[in-house]
């Protein structure tokens, strides 16, 4: 384990020159058995990068490298990949297990262990009793996992699936999540994964590749770039973010996994504790979770704290979101329902956080932030 | 509301004329076969009209009537040919229109479906003021030709609404799963595309069986199809044998489209 199966390096691709790249020197590098989310607005090149990674497209630089050897130029009925499109592309004029089994005829595997293949994947997706219906008798969700067959079933060296979930209804794109997930894992294929959906790369994925105008803003762990963004894009796009604007003043001793609490000043709030990368001076982008801000009537011992007045409460049953103003600026801040007392629209609330909760985006903003 | 009819006249009272106006048409349409089919069986010895009595001897005449058993043959072996010439250039020029973006597309797209709009006779004439120095004339290579000019923008279009009701990404993932161009179109893409395809080729096989303007021009002396020779009968004596060819020939075309329905479904196809 552990060892490198993909790596993508400088890939770029431009569809016309003169246009801005769609992809722009893409660098990543994927391990054995993971399975990698591609998040990112829509246009950002996800399906552009997994169709350079499939042979579906040349790349117009840069290289693509599985299991150490060049497969740039590898055209792509050689290059022994399974790929899940959107349309799942089931062939319709075949039933399902003619479906399965047509990556193994172009195998040439003899017929005996093709059926006895074609029948393993099918069971493997729970549809074994469909062997031979017809594709569009089919349901979404059964033409999901025939196609999800269908890629496994020749045990590819990728596998490469463009938001096959997008055309499920919610309900069944939970189930697909968990079972795709799982599915994954049993077999140890290592997966490329296209999705605008947070919720799913964070629920799925071992790595997320966060894409922002043909490049990577980050790519680490869920926890990594939910807690840890290395850029406003990143902390922006997955879940709800406050952002403050904040001067570093001084660096206050070593937190955690090798990072610094400081000291900061936030412009007409005074100053407060954060944390980040060792070394950072100047100004800077503060990045809180709304679930990591305490509200309260009262006003808290610690020192981090900001006072304001509740402008909203929203109420989803499991959760309070507060929308508190404070000056200028407009916080939020999520709490757990209890029975206790609650803060009100019209309140003075407190919001209080950790020092360990307030990170400090590494990257000086572009301009004054909001 | 659940199935919206397509079209639906507005007025209450207009549902009844609407319903006589549409049977109205049918029977416009249909009235030249009716008439055919009714002469054919008479037994007046001019084409004429109301019927003056019946008989089977039209249809039993034209088995020995050699200008129909020539022209037959001759169009019985032109109609294939052209027919599997039209699909081996018409469907790859679909399929390249389709798949490919290039500078003359729209260009050349609206030139592939030109002859639909050219007169037969000046696309006739053409045909002939071309052949003669390449001694083309009277040959099955000049009717061939000819046809495969007219009958060439019908499998095109068949072919193309096929190719777009299509889904691509289909042909990529045979790709991916390890087949070659050749196989992802013999085994993904022309099967998918399959009732377009048959459905150019019965039209063509019918226009060309049915055309009479550029055999007429190009091959009228030397080989003289089935719809020149009737022409050529029609002139010389006007008797109803010509009728009971019709039929026939009406027949016939039924046959093909009936099979062709049963077996997969042309309606599907055209529409
Ligand atoms: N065939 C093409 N020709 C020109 N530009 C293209 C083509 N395909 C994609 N693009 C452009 O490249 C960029 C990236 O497209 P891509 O399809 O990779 O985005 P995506 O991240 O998959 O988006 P989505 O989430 O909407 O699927 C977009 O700006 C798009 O407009
Ligand atoms: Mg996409």
């Amino acid at each position: 384990m552990n060892s490198t199966k993909l790596s993508i390096v400088d890939l770029t691709k431009r569809y016309a020159p003169g246009l801005e790249p769609a992809v722009d020197r893409l660098n990543m590098s994927v391990e054995e058995g993971h399975l990698v989310a591609l998040l990112g607005p829509s246009g950002c090149g996800k399906t552009t990068t997994l169709r350079m990674v499939a042979g579906l497209m040349d790349p117009t630089s840069g290289s693509i490298v599985v299991d150490g050897k060049d497969i740039t130029h590898t055209p792509v009925n050689k290059r022994g990949m399974g790929m899940v499109f959107q349309s799942y592309a089931l062939f319709p004029h075949m039933d399902v297990a003619q479906n399965v089994a047509f990556g193994l005829q172009m195998r040439k595997v003899p017929a005996k262990e093709q059926a006895k293949r074609v029948a393993a994947a099918l069971d493997m997706v729970q549809l074994g009793h469909l062997a031979k219906r017809k594709v569009r008798e089919l349901s979404g969700g059964q033409q999901q996992r025939i196609a999800l067959a269908r890629a496994l079933v020749v045990e590819p060296t990728l596998l490469l699936l463009d938001e096959p979930l997008s055309n499920l209804d919610a309900k069944l794109r939970e189930t697909m999540r968990t079972e795709i997930r799982s599915i994954q894992q049993r077999t140890g294929a290592t997966t490329l994964f296209v999705t605008h959906d947070q919720d799913e790369a964070l629920d799925m994925a071992d790595r997320i590749a966060v894409m922002n105008g043909g490049l990577i803003e980050q790519f680490g762990p869920p926890t990594e770039v939910y807690e840890r963004p290395n850029t406003h894009f990143v902390a922006n796009f997955i879940g709800q973010a406050n952002f403050l604007t904040a001067n570093v003043v001084s660096e206050n001793g070593p937190a955690t996994d090798g990072e610094r609490y400081y000291k900061v000043d936030i412009e007409g709030l005074g100053t407060f504790g954060a944390v980040g990368h060792p070394g950072l001076t100047g100004t800077h982008e503060l990045v809180i979770r709304p679930q990591r801000l305490q509200a309260s009537l009262h006003a808290p011992l610690g020192a981090n704290s900001i006072t304001g007045t509740i402008e909203r409460v929203s109420y989803t049953g499991d959760t309070l979101g507060f929308s508190v103003r404070a000056g200028e600026r407009l916080l939020h801040a999520q709490l757990m329902t209890s029975s206790a007392d609650m803060p009100r629209q019209g309140d003075t609330a407190h919001l209080s956080w950790e020092a360990a909760d307030a990170y400090i985006i590494p990257k000086t903003p572009q301009g004054p932030a909001s | 509301m659940a199935e919206a009819p397509l079209f639906k006249p507005k007025l209450k009272v207009g549902k009844p004329l609407f319903g006589i106006l549409v049977f109205l048409m049918y029977v416009f349409l249909s009235a030249p076969l009716l008439i055919v089919f009714i002469v054919s069986f008479d037994s007046n010895q001019f084409l004429s009209f109301p019927p003056q009595g019946f008989t089977f001897k039209w249809y039993e005449l034209l088995p020995k009537e050699t200008t129909f058993m020539n022209g037959l043959r001759i169009s019985l072996i032109v109609a294939p040919i052209v027919t599997l010439i039209v699909l081996l250039i018409g469907v790859p020029a679909a399929l390249a229109l389709d798949r490919f973006e290039f500078k003359a597309k729209g260009a050349l797209q609206s030139f592939f479906l030109s002859p639909l709009l050219i007169p037969s006779i000046v696309l006739a004439l053409g045909l002939v003021l071309l052949f003669s120095p390449l001694r083309l004339t009277n040959t099955y290579a000049g009717i061939v030709i000819g046809h495969v000019a007219i009958t060439f923008p019908f499998v095109v279009r068949t072919t193309l609404m096929s190719l777009a009701t299509s889904d691509t990404s289909c042909e990529a993932a045979a790709r991916i799963l390890g087949a070659n161009s050749w196989t992802v179109f013999r085994r993904i893409t022309l099967p998918i595309i399959q009732p377009g395809v048959i459905a150019g080729g019965v039209i063509a096989f019918i226009v060309s069986f049915d055309e009479a303007v550029i055999s007429l021009f190009v091959a009228e002396s030397g080989l003289p199809t089935l719809p020149v020779n009737v022409l050529r009968y029609v002139e010389n004596q006007a008797d109803a044998a010509v009728a009971a060819l019709s039929v026939i020939l009406i027949l016939f075309s039924l046959v093909v489209v009936v099979i062709v329905e049963r077996v997969m479904g042309l309606r599907k196809a055209l529409r």
